[in-house]
Parts: C-alpha cells; sequence; structure tokens
C-alpha cells in the first residue's frame, strides 16, 4: 500500500534532511552503498508506518537496528565476505584510486574490530550527533557518551595502525 | 581536582562541557602537567579518528543518483516500469519479517501488480454488470420505430445491406450461426414466456434478433416489443433491476474498500499539527524576566567578573534580578571573544538591561556609541529596557 499525498510533504522533509547522512553513516558501516541505500529506504519506510516524535534519533537508531540484522542474517548465510567487498577491490585506474582503496578497506577493517555500540557512536558523531542524540540513539547514558567515543577513537586508530604495519610488513 | 578521566577530555574537545566545566577543567590543566599532556594525545586521537572515519566515503560515481520520495497516487496505479537504480526510488511500506531481506523495488513492483490486478478485476466486473446507457436508447429507439415490422423480416434480408435490420447500428456484418448461439439463452426465455399466439410472430422476431447479434438483450428487448411487450418488459426490466442491485452492491464494496484503506492509511499519519486548531491550543505562558532578557546562561558575579576581565558595573542603590551572558557585541570594537555581560533589573516591573562588554586593546568604541551607550576604562556600557530615555538617562547617572 502506498502512502497519501499529505504525507509525502513530511516524508520529503525527512528526507531532504536525512537521508544523505543516514546512507553516508549507513556506507560507513556496511561498506555497500547499495546496500547502505536500501537500509535508508526500508528506515524511511518504517518511519512512515510509524512516525517518530524525534526523527533523527529514531531513523539512525532503525537503520542500525537493521543493519545488525542484516549482518546477522548474512552471517548465518555465509556471505560475510561479500559484505566487506564493496570498492575494497583494487580498482583498475589511478594510483590514488588504488591508494584510496586500500586506506578504505584499512580504515573499515580497523572499524570492523570495535564493539558494535562503539563503533555505532563513532559514526553517529561523524554525523554530527551531540551526545545528548548519541545518547538516545544508542540507549546509553549521557555521561557514558564521552567514555564510548574515547574508546571508540582510541581503538580505531590503533587498530589502523596496525592494520598498515602489517601491510607495510607484508608487502 | 583529581586526574581528568579521557572521557572527560573528549566531552571538552567535542564542547560538550557547560561552561563552569571547562572554566574548572582549565584551571586543572594549568596545574597539572600530566593531564595536559594527557589532552594533547587526546586531540591527536581524535583528530585522526576524524580522519580515518572521514576517509569513509563512497567513490564518486559508484553509488545510484540520490533518491527522492517520489509524489505518491491517491488513485489507484498505472502501470509502471519497475524501478530503475537511476530513476526516484519510490517509498514502500514494510515488508513481512520473513521476506525483508528481498530487493525492496522487487517487492514494490508486486505490490503495484497486485493492487492493479484487483482494481481492474473489479472496474472489469461493474462494468460487465451495469447496464449500458447507449445500448438502452437503441433499443427504445428501434421499439418506436413504425415502418420496420420485425415479422416481415427474414433471415435472407438481414444479409442485405439495405435491409432494416442491417442499418440497426452493426457495426460490422457477421454470420448469424454463432451470433444465434450467443442469444440462444435469451431467446429461450422469451419462448416460454408468450403466449402460443404469437409463437409464429416470435420466431421470425427471433431470428432477425439472432443476425442482429449485438448482444442478448437487444434481441430479447425487439421480440418483446414486438410480440408480447407486458411479459418481456417485466423479465427485461427484472434483469435490469437485478443488474443494478449488483452494481450498487459492488459500488457500495468498491467505496468500503476505499474507506477501509483511507483509514489505514490516515491511522499512521501523525496527530494534526497545532497549528491546525488554534482553538484549542493552551495560551501560552507568560514570558519569564529570563526570557525577556534574552540571556542564554545566568551566571554568578564572580563569574561575571571573569567573563569581563574587569569588574562590573551596577546601578547604584537598585538591586540586580540576575546577570547573565548573552551573545553579540555591543559596538564594532567589541572584543568578540568576550560575551556581553547582562545585568538586569526591575524598576516598578520595567526591566532595565544593563550591558557591559570589554573592548580590544586600543579600540575606540566607534560611531554606535550614543548616550546610552558609553565606555568606562576599556569597558563598553550600554543602559536600555522598557522606561523610556529620561528614566535610563537618570539610571545612567547612578551606574558605578
Amino acid at each position: 500500500m502506498l502512502l497519501q499525498r499529505d504525507m509525502t510533504a513530511d516524508l520529503t522533509q525527512l528526507f531532504e534532511l536525512y537521508y544523505e547522512s543516514l546512507v553516508r553513516m549507513l556506507y560507513r558501516r556496511t561498506g555497500d552503498r547499495d546496500r547502505a541505500e536500501d537500509l535508508a529506504q526500508e528506515t524511511f519506510a518504517r518511519a512512515v508506518a510509524a512516525p517518530p516524535n524525534n526523527p533523527r534519533p529514531w531513523l539512525f537508531a532503525v537503520a542500525l537496528n537493521l543493519v545488525r540484522e542484516d549482518g546477522r542474517r548474512a552471517l548465518r548465510q555465509g556471505r560475510r565476505l561479500e559484505l566487506l567487498r564493496s570498492d575494497d577491490r583494487p580498482a583498475e585506474g589511478p594510483e590514488e584510486d588504488l591508494e584510496r582503496n586500500e586506506r578504505s578497506a584499512s580504515v573499515r577493517a580497523a572499524l570492523a574490530t570495535l564493539g558494535e555500540r562503539d563503533r555505532e557512536a563513532l559514526l553517529l558523531k561523524a554525523e554530527g550527533f551531540n551526545y545528548e542524540e548519541i545518547a538516545a540513539t544508542l540507549g546509553l547514558s549521557k555521561g557514558a557518551v564521552g567514555t564510548t567515543l574515547a574508546r571508540a577513537r582510541r581503538r580505531l586508530v590503533e587498530a589502523y595502525r596496525s592494520e598498515a604495519r602489517g601491510k607495510h610488513v607484508a608487502s | 581536582m583529581s586526574h581528568l578521566d579521557e572521557g572527560t577530555l573528549h566531552a571538552l574537545l567535542d564542547g560538550e562541557l557547560e561552561l563552569a566545566e571547562v572554566r574548572e577543567i582549565q584551571t586543572h590543566l594549568g596545574t597539572c602537567s600530566a593531564c595536559d599532556s594527557r589532552l594533547q594525545d587526546v586531540k591527536q586521537f581524535l583528530a585522526e579518528a576524524d580522519r580515518l572515519v572521514g576517509a569513509l566515503e563512497a567513490p564518486a560515481g559508484s553509488s545510484r543518483a540520490r533518491p527522492e520520495p517520489a509524489p505518491l497516487p491517491s488513485q489507484p496505479l498505472t502501470p509502471r516500469e519497475p524501478p530503475s537504480w537511476e530513476s526516484a526510488p519510490e517509498l514502500l511500506l514494510p515488508d513481512p519479517p520473513d521476506t525483508a531481506g528481498q530487493r525492496h523495488w522487487t517487492r514494490g513492483v508486486r505490490w503495484a501488480a497486485m493492487i492493479l490486478v484487483v482494481f481492474g478485476a473489479g472496474r472489469l466486473i461493474q462494468a460487465a454488470l451495469r447496464p449500458d446507457k447507449p445500448r438502452l436508447e437503441l433499443t427504445s429507439r428501434d421499439l418506436t420505430r413504425p415502418s420496420n415490422p420485425p415479422a416481415a423480416v427474414s433471415q435472407e434480408d438481414t444479409g442485405k445491406p439495405g435491409s432494416p435490420v442491417a442499418r440497426a447500428s452493426r457495426p460490422a456484418p457477421v454470420s448469424g450461426a454463432p451470433l444465434g448461439k450467443a442469444a440462444a439463452p435469451a431467446r429461450k426465455t422469451v419462448v416460454t414466456q408468450p403466449p402460443p399466439a404469437v409463437v409464429d410472430e416470435l420466431d421470425s422476431v427471433e431470428a432477425a434478433a439472432g443476425d442482429l447479434g449485438d448482444s442478448a438483450q437487444d434481441s430479447q428487448t425487439l421480440a418483446v416489443g414486438r410480440s408480447d411487450a407486458a411479459a418481456g418488459q417485466s423479465t427485461g426490466d427484472q434483469d435490469l433491476a437485478t443488474r443494478e442491485a449488483a452494481a450498487a452492491a459492488l459500488e457500495e464494496l468498491d467505496r468500503e474498500r476505499l474507506r477501509s484503506r483511507a483509514n489505514a492509511a490516515t491511522a499512521s499519519l501523525p496527530p494534526p499539527r497545532a497549528d491546525v486548531q488554534p482553538a484549542a491550543e493552551p495560551a501560552p505562558a507568560p514570558r519569564t524576566l529570563e526570557q525577556r532578557a534574552q540571556v542564554y546562561l545566568r551566571i554568578g558575579l564572580d563569574e561575571a567578573v571573569t567573563q569581563l576581565g574587569r569588574p562590573v558595573h551596577v546601578i547604584e542603590a537598585m538591586t540586580p534580578e540576575f546577570i547573565g551572558l548573552t551573545p553579540g557585541r555591543l559596538v564594532p570594537g567589541a572584543d568578540p571573544n568576550r560575551p556581553v555581560v547582562r545585568v538586569v533589573y526591575l524598576d516598578r516591573g520595567r526591566m532595565v538591561l544593563l550591558d557591559q562588554q570589554r573592548l580590544r586593546t586600543g579600540q575606540a568604541p566607534g560611531a554606535a556609541a550614543g548616550n546610552l551607550r558609553w565606555t568606562q576604562g576599556d569597558v563598553m556600557l550600554y543602559l536600555h529596557g522598557d522606561p523610556g530615555s529620561d528614566v535610563l538617562r537618570n539610571l545612567q547617572r547612578r551606574v558605578r
């Protein structure tokens, strides 16, 4: 069933405000642009079915839940590796592209070493969420957000450095 | 103060701490080299982490075009192509959990196709059962035409282009046998109704009706019109009434279906906005003095002195209601790094504001300075509020 026209205005506004940010966060989380867009669509569809009062944390919380569900299903179906493919494959093109892709793969691998909550807090912060919004989205207390982000940032950087060192040694 | 934990330092760098906390931490950092060194560490991690996350951008050209919510029709859908990745995808309702993993656009197409089939079938049935107005008009014309006695019309005549029956609005010649078969049920009904005296005439009329062949209804009406108008008309009326009743029932079903669909769609709508029903909205609460004074943060006298970097000026013999901070600059020469300290008074219910802000070193107050804007040392002052300028000038003389 499709939506009524008078809902379209609200929906359009939500799209305008949050779609790009949501897709970007989902892309960073999944590493697959198409999946990110599909999940964003699904998120907005759910927003239509049950319009949220506080849309931004709600949309991102639903999107992250969808990612988790999707990730679990993918794990069960044994296509985990496919989730990490996307543009990590060496591209045919200028050296800058290759370098950028390698860097993205390293960052994504480092991100994958983080705990679920740490990773999500980091991605939400990158989308401009303040601590209160992060707390609302992830179900944390506001006081715990600083600690969570501190741990996430430190682990990400350390994992990335370790990854980079490993690649350097391997090559 | 104990050493600062990493979370607090991140909150500090993220700008999430209150002003008082910031001041406290700054004081501590000035005296604790360990925490200061840790802060530098945290800054590096924070910057590096932001840079790494920022590097996870989709490569240009690898993604679909940014979708927009497509305008959604409230009427039944027209057939459409499956959405391509380049076009704006439409929003679909969530799917049952067991199919959540499938591609959304294929589900959308399935939904649309199902709705189309249901609506199309309903329309077709309704159209088939509803009596056709043009056909009824044609029948009545034929009935009232006096120069075409159907009894004189033979089966051979119907084949001739100039025959009366052949002229009767038949778009293309059709052979008699199959049409006669098609009209058989109606003919049978008519034959059982009339009295024996009209059987011969009825046969010839039936033959003509079979050739006419547009429909069983036409042939039946013609036969009845020429043989036994009363009996035939009665049967036709019953059929017509049945069909009309069926059509009305279908229309009612259609309306019911539309109502339930509309209810289902509007059930998920957000509650009506407050501005739609201004009458039901409660009267707004009166603004507090703090709101009227447009102070974003109330501070104490000590903090005001710190913020101003100079002693705070007050109006002699008046007790401030409170002191607060307000954004902006009093004059172009004011120091943008220092907020405006606003001392708020109430003079017989009227709000009086004494704003003060440091000027930059060696900076003249600028052209904005006037009677009620003046400098004392390197502090710019501005007295304003509800009272008139005469009252304010009197108060100005008491500013210390």
